[in-house]
């Protein structure tokens, strides 16, 4: 017994050391990718609160872009409403609204937590479970895609951005209609990078890319960015496309959670065919 | 003694609030990343006891992590970091610094000595954190250069810092 406890006092700096480094070794391995677990939870409700403390303060700072941002979608939104269109044709159709069924709805949201810096990069979100937030939801901001969400609490969401390795939207050029991946390879935040453009079709500069509607989560048309450079890529015959975000990420405030009234009816249809 | 201890404390917070607040939202042309709250442990006095550097390691790896949601990393590498502290003390204070309250500070060093001490000490610090962010080989160029410009970027920070707002005890 003697022995033991000298054995312990002697070698206690290597125990402590193997035991902290075996807890933060666990909780890396509980939570790598934002697994919804009890200290991840408890964690990001504490930062959660001091971040809406800091958001609070330094949302000021934004206030100037932000509203410019917001009275440019206004503008569009407004351009889109039924009384700003003259109507050209004598015969009037009557559209039963029956024939529309909305499948988009939008919560907005503050960003309250953001890394732009990393090689995986999250947003937290102001909005959670009581707000009807579920995971892999779509988030668009005024001038573009944001990302999924990847783990919901009670209040806060955590959002997996286009600035992730994991994140693949499909995307489209408007010009051409022709689809591919976008990806995003570290570095600068402005730039993101497609993939999957067979180098057969012609491309330009300036070719504004967005959504294609093709995977659930977003809608079709969000914007993502123009082209910015591109070259072939001899070796398989696609194009290696450099694409400069219509968003600046690192200012990024106010964002929407896409709610897609058919996404779990189109997540059924294809179930079966992944099991195979 | 208790002088010390609060002033440890207040190291902490303010490390801290720089790290969360200001350098967490900040890249420098895609790359840089500066991790200061290394810092602090540098600051420790060198005679302090070997529990407390990895706890404190530990608190400050975790106060980290969870501002940024990036549960652990911080943590694990930083306590690596306090692990090997003795090491860096052993190879360059060779007991001709009989005062043990001495820290690593560039008053107390000087800076031929401080500087070699700071940066290999972020570099090793740097290196394994990014390694282990990334987790893969597979951007092992980029990787390595963003662990050398952050490095020389963490270490130029605690530099400015240091001159501006350190003093000799003496």
């Amino acid at each position: 017994m003697h022995n033991l406890i000298r054995f312990l006092r002697r070698y206690y700096f290597i125990f402590l050391f193997l035991l902290l480094e075996g807890f933060s070794i666990y909780i890396i391995s509980q939570n790598s990718y934002y697994q919804g677990s009890a200290i991840t939870a408890f964690a990001n409700n504490i930062s959660g609160k001091f971040n809406t403390q800091t958001y609070n303060i330094t949302h000021y700072f934004n206030l100037a872009s932000s509203n410019e941002a917001l009275v440019k979608e206004n503008a569009m939104l407004r351009a889109k409403i039924q009384s700003s269109y003259v109507k050209y044709e004598k015969k009037v159709f009557q559209i039963q609204d029956t024939v529309y069924k909305q499948q988009f709805e939008y919560e907005d949201a503050k960003v309250i937590q953001k890394t732009i810096n990393k090689r995986n990069n999250y947003f937290m979100l102001n909005k959670g479970k009581i707000n009807g937030v579920k995971k892999n939801m779509a988030v668009i901001c005024p001038n573009g895609i944001v990302g999924v969400v990847v783990n919901v609490t009670n209040n806060f969401s955590l959002v997996m951005s286009v600035l992730h390795q994991d994140s693949r939207p499909n995307v489209k050029n408007t010009r051409t209609k022709i689809t591919g991946t976008l990806i995003w390879e570290g570095g600068s935040y402005a730039k993101g990078k497609i993939i999957d453009i067979p180098s057969s079709i012609p491309l330009k500069k300036g070719d504004t890319i967005t959504t294609s509607g093709f995977s659930q989560d977003f809608p079709e048309g969000i914007m993502i960015g123009t082209i910015e450079s591109f070259t072939k890529d001899s070796g398989n015959g696609f194009y290696n496309v450099t694409v400069k975000f219509s968003t600046d990420y690192n200012k990024l405030e106010y964002v929407y959670i896409v709610k897609s009234f058919f996404k779990e009816e189109q997540v059924e249809l294809t179930k079966d065919i992944k099991n195979e | 003694m208790s002088k010390s201890i609060f002033l440890g404390i207040f190291h902490f917070i303010v490390i801290a609030l720089i790290q969360i607040l200001i350098l967490n939202g900040l890249q420098l042309f895609g790359y840089i990343n500066p991790l200061l709250y290394i810092w602090f442990i540098l600051l420790l006095p060198i005679s302090s006891p070997a529990w407390l550097v990895l706890l404190s390691c530990f608190t400050m790896g975790f106060v980290v992590d969870v501002f940024e949601g990036q549960m652990g990393f911080h943590a694990a590498v930083t306590v690596f970091m306090g692990f090997i502290r003795p090491l860096f003390i052993k190879v360059f204070f060779e007991n001709k610094d009989s005062d043990l309250d001495t820290r690593v500070t560039i008053a107390e060093m000087g800076i031929t000595r401080f500087l070699p001490f700071a940066f290999i000490f972020v570099f090793v610090h740097h290196f394994l954190y990014f390694t282990f962010e990334i987790f893969s080989l597979k951007e092992f160029f980029f990787t390595l250069l963003r662990i050398f410009l952050s490095t020389i970027a963490t270490t130029l920070l605690i530099v400015v810092m240091d001159l501006m707002f350190i003093k000799s005890k003496k």
